[in-house]
């Protein structure tokens, strides 16, 4: 499922990030690859502040569903 | 010959305050990713031939933002002697990733460990040895806020540059991609000058980057065969080459990790608990306009307003313009060297000094807010507001630190990757009513609205915020902005308590700007406005109405006729304002020819509301909060926007805009009250509100852009 749909506080593990553009690099470099565990730490109309690799990065909606996990 | 050290690491983990601490300098350091968008250089202190060189954040080497290009270009062209790593270690996973990309363009590294207090802090241990052989460098604990272990580090640096010794990249990555790497460094093994790359070139050339492609100039036919290999590859891992690195890389240090990081806390840290709270789907919008209520209620309202009263009216008004006055009179001074220092000096520079406590009672809120980690939320929080008006959560960092001045919050705009969207910043970012600019609206408030001003602040801030977002819906459906705005991704720092000394020396560099400014440029305005105003062309003393400045004024006044205050005072003073907006109120002091002239001083007030009527006032602050910002702000509007084609179209925007409302406010408003009969400025305003109106709901196509990645020849969806 899309990241967009996971509930707070519980960990996921990234399965694959869609799409093949710059965006999905830069993802990557800051941790989102396959196999990351992600928790959702709050979420605000589809945007997300998400801890990853034990950093926090907020990320908007589109770029939230496009993270599968 | 000079060492060169560069300080390289992710955004936000302390390269700057390092910076500072090894070359004594103060560069500005925020709590949020990005602030450093330029190299910086500086000399190690107590080494003279040792040259230190402070390197935009990064998260990777790859030629993805503006940061990443002006750090890998410095890297590879300029080849400093040594790297020093700051790696984030209570983040170190993350920090690691561009640790493995360092080690392997051929220049020593040292890491420094830094943050390392936040660590111990939280009971985690990591092997310093372990981790050092893993990655075939040397690994320094560090905390470049408390100054510690930074000698050690540096002093292991130069030795490392004076020996010449490499850093040799410890990692392998799967065998199907160093086979491939393999054959890609002896495919390009002729092109490649300096053997020490050759790694990082094989693996860049595997990522298939843009710019590395272009500046190596391969041949068709290696070309087509390293394609070969990559796709190859591709097909092998079920993977874009570049994905396929970065997996590589993070497996990589997965396993270091392991073996190096023994974590004691699991489950959520402290930082996160507050966000679930403070970035709440419902209580973040009310937490964020009660934080901001207080700041701008303390600091503007009461507060600010104490200290205020007390320099203006004790201070200056009791003890130094009677003393500078009597002072003056007793040693025998010519009148209108008198006049020269205690009408335009004290009146113009006075006014402004006044005004500077509470400027930083402002900028010490602002310091904390920003220190302790919560403004960057406020990036995420708005986010989703913003984008509605075309613009990105980004844009809001800029407009909150211009509420202190233009000037930074200008500078702030650079964390906006995407070109459109920081221009679009930069261009309203000024709309928000600076420190520079509260005088003016407390100079009005005081003068037309007496009793009942309470509103009136508020409101221009109003004003402001509905001209940014006024402007987000209008540029956005021209030509120069179409598009979406850009995706949103920003790291977040930690929470932390902020340090006093941080939080003061952060007030001290964003209040000293005021205090300069007053004692230069303000200084000089005034006293030139005062020479002008004093004297006819005939180089004599004159009265006011026949001086120089009176001439020039009525000359412009007629421009500001249709707004309502045609008047050659209220035009010189908005001249004036571009040198500084505080002289708007400077120079109304020095034109009344009343000495220290506070916004609030009684005198000022009566003047001020002899010359203006209620509309026309309120058109006066309007036209100049909107209008062109100061010679200051404009100059850094040049300077990010990278040309004057730019600066013309933001500051000719900003002045059209402004001339636009100032005309809707006065025309209409006066019609309204019965202040201003029909004519042809009330139809030139209903014409300037139509085409208002008509630009903000015209329907438009938003024309989707399909970008098209050169690299792989893959089209984006």
């Amino acid at each position: 499922m899309p990241l967009t749909m996971a509930s707070q506080g519980e960990i996921n593990s990234i399965k694959s990030i869609r799409g093949k553009d710059e965006t999905k690099r830069f993802l990557e470099n800051l941790g989102f690859v396959i196999g990351s565990k992600v928790t959702v730490i709050s979420e605000i109309g589809g945007n997300m502040i998400v801890n990853v690799k034990d950093a926090r990065v907020a990320i908007d909606k589109g770029m939230a569903s496009r993270i599968i996990v | 010959m000079a060492i060169k050290i560069a300080l390289a690491g992710n955004p936000n983990c302390g390269k700057t305050t390092m910076f500072n601490e090894l070359t004594g300098s103060s560069q500005y350091v925020g709590n949020w990713p990005g602030v450093t968008v330029e190299k910086k250089e500086g000399k190690l202190k107590g080494h003279r031939d040792v040259i230190i060189m402070d390197l935009p954040g990064i998260y990777s080497l790859s030629p993805y933002t503006l940061e990443e290009v002006v750090t890998r270009n410095y890297l590879l062209n300029d080849r400093p002697d040594v790297i020093i790593n700051l790696v984030d270690a209570s983040n170190i996973e993350r920090n690691l990733y561009l640790t493995t990309q360092l080690v392997e363009i051929g220049i020593p590294v040292v890491i420094a460990l830094n943050m390392i207090d936040i660590v111990r802090k939280n009971g985690d241990k990591i092997n310093l040895e372990k981790l050092s052989k893993e990655l075939g460098c040397e690994v320094y604990e560090t905390s470049a806020l408390k100054g510690s272990g930074l000698k050690e580090v540096t002093d292991k640096a130069i030795a490392l540059a004076k020996s010449k010794a490499k850093t040799i990249p410890q990692h392998t990555f799967d065998n199907v991609v160093e086979n491939g790497l393999a054959q890609i460094e002896v495919a390009v093994d002729s092109i490649i000058s300096n053997k020490e790359q050759s790694r990082w070139y094989a693996i860049k050339i595997f990522e298939r980057d843009e710019k590395v492609l272009e500046q190596l100039t391969i041949d068709s036919s290696i070309k087509q065969k390293v394609e070969e290999i990559i796709v190859a590859c591709e097909a092998d891992m079920d993977d874009d080459s570049e994905s396929i690195i970065t997996n590589e890389r993070y497996i990589y240090i997965g396993k270091i990790i392991k073996k190096c990081l023994n974590k004691k806390q699991v489950g959520m840290t402290t930082s996160d608990k507050i966000d679930r709270i403070v970035t709440n789907r419902w209580l973040a919008l009310p937490i964020f306009v009660v934080v901001m209520f207080i700041v701008y209620f303390v600091s503007v309202s009461w507060l600010g307003t104490i200290v205020t009263d007390w320099t203006n009216d004790t201070l200056f008004g009791a003890w130094i313009q009677p003393a500078v006055g009597d002072f003056l009179a007793n040693v025998g001074a010519a009148e209108w060297l008198q006049s020269l220092v205690v009408d335009g000096i004290i009146g113009g520079v006075g006014a402004v000094l006044g005004f500077v406590p509470q400027m930083m009672i402002l900028f010490f809120f602002l310091s904390i807010l920003e220190d302790c980690g919560y403004m960057a939320r406020v990036a995420f929080i708005m986010d989703r507001i913003f984008r509605k008006f075309g613009l990105s959560g980004k844009s809001f960092i800029p407009m909150l630190i211009a509420s202190g001045c233009g000037v930074p919050g200008v500078m702030a705009s650079r964390t906006i990757e995407q070109d459109k969207d920081r221009k679009m910043t930069i261009m309203t970012t000024t709309f928000i009513p600076c420190g520079a600019k509260l005088p003016i609206i407390a100079l009005i408030a005081g003068a037309m609205f007496a009793e009942k001003s309470w509103w009136v602040a508020p409101s221009a801030y109003f004003l402001g915020i509905a001209m940014v977002l006024f402007s987000g819906i209008v540029l956005k459906k021209t030509r120069l902005f179409l598009g979406d705005p850009a995706p949103f991704v920003m790291e977040l720092p930690q929470y932390h308590v902020p340090g006093a000394k941080g939080v003061l020396i952060h007030m001290w560099e964003r209040g000293k700007a005021f205090i300069i400014k007053a004692g230069t440029i303000i200084f000089v305005a005034c006293g030139v406005i005062w020479f002008l105003s004093s004297f006819g062309w005939n180089l004599q003393m004159a009265e006011e109405g026949d001086s120089i400045l009176a001439s020039i004024g009525n000359v412009i006044a007629p421009i500001f006729a249709p707004l309502g205050f045609g008047n050659w005072k209220a035009a010189v003073a908005t001249v004036t304002g571009l040198v500084a907006k505080e002289n708007v109120v400077g120079t109304f002091g020095v034109l009344f020819g009343i000495s220290e002239a506070a916004e609030d001083d009684p005198a000022l007030l009566a003047q001020v509301a002899s010359m203006f009527t209620v509309i026309s006032a309120y058109a006066f602050m309007a036209f100049n909060l909107l209008c062109a910002p100061c010679f200051a702000a404009i100059g850094a509007i040049k300077r990010e926007m990278g040309g004057w084609k730019w600066t013309l179209i933001a500051v000719g925007y900003q002045t059209v805009l402004a001339y636009a409302v100032a005309l809707i406010i006065f025309q209409l408003g006066g019609l309204v009250t019965g202040a201003v009969s029909f004519g042809p400025g009330t139809i030139a305003a209903l014409l300037v509100l139509g085409f208002m109106l008509w630009m903000l709901f015209r329907p438009y196509k938003p024309v989707k852009k399909e970008k098209v990645l050169s690299a792989g020849g893959q089209v984006n969806v």
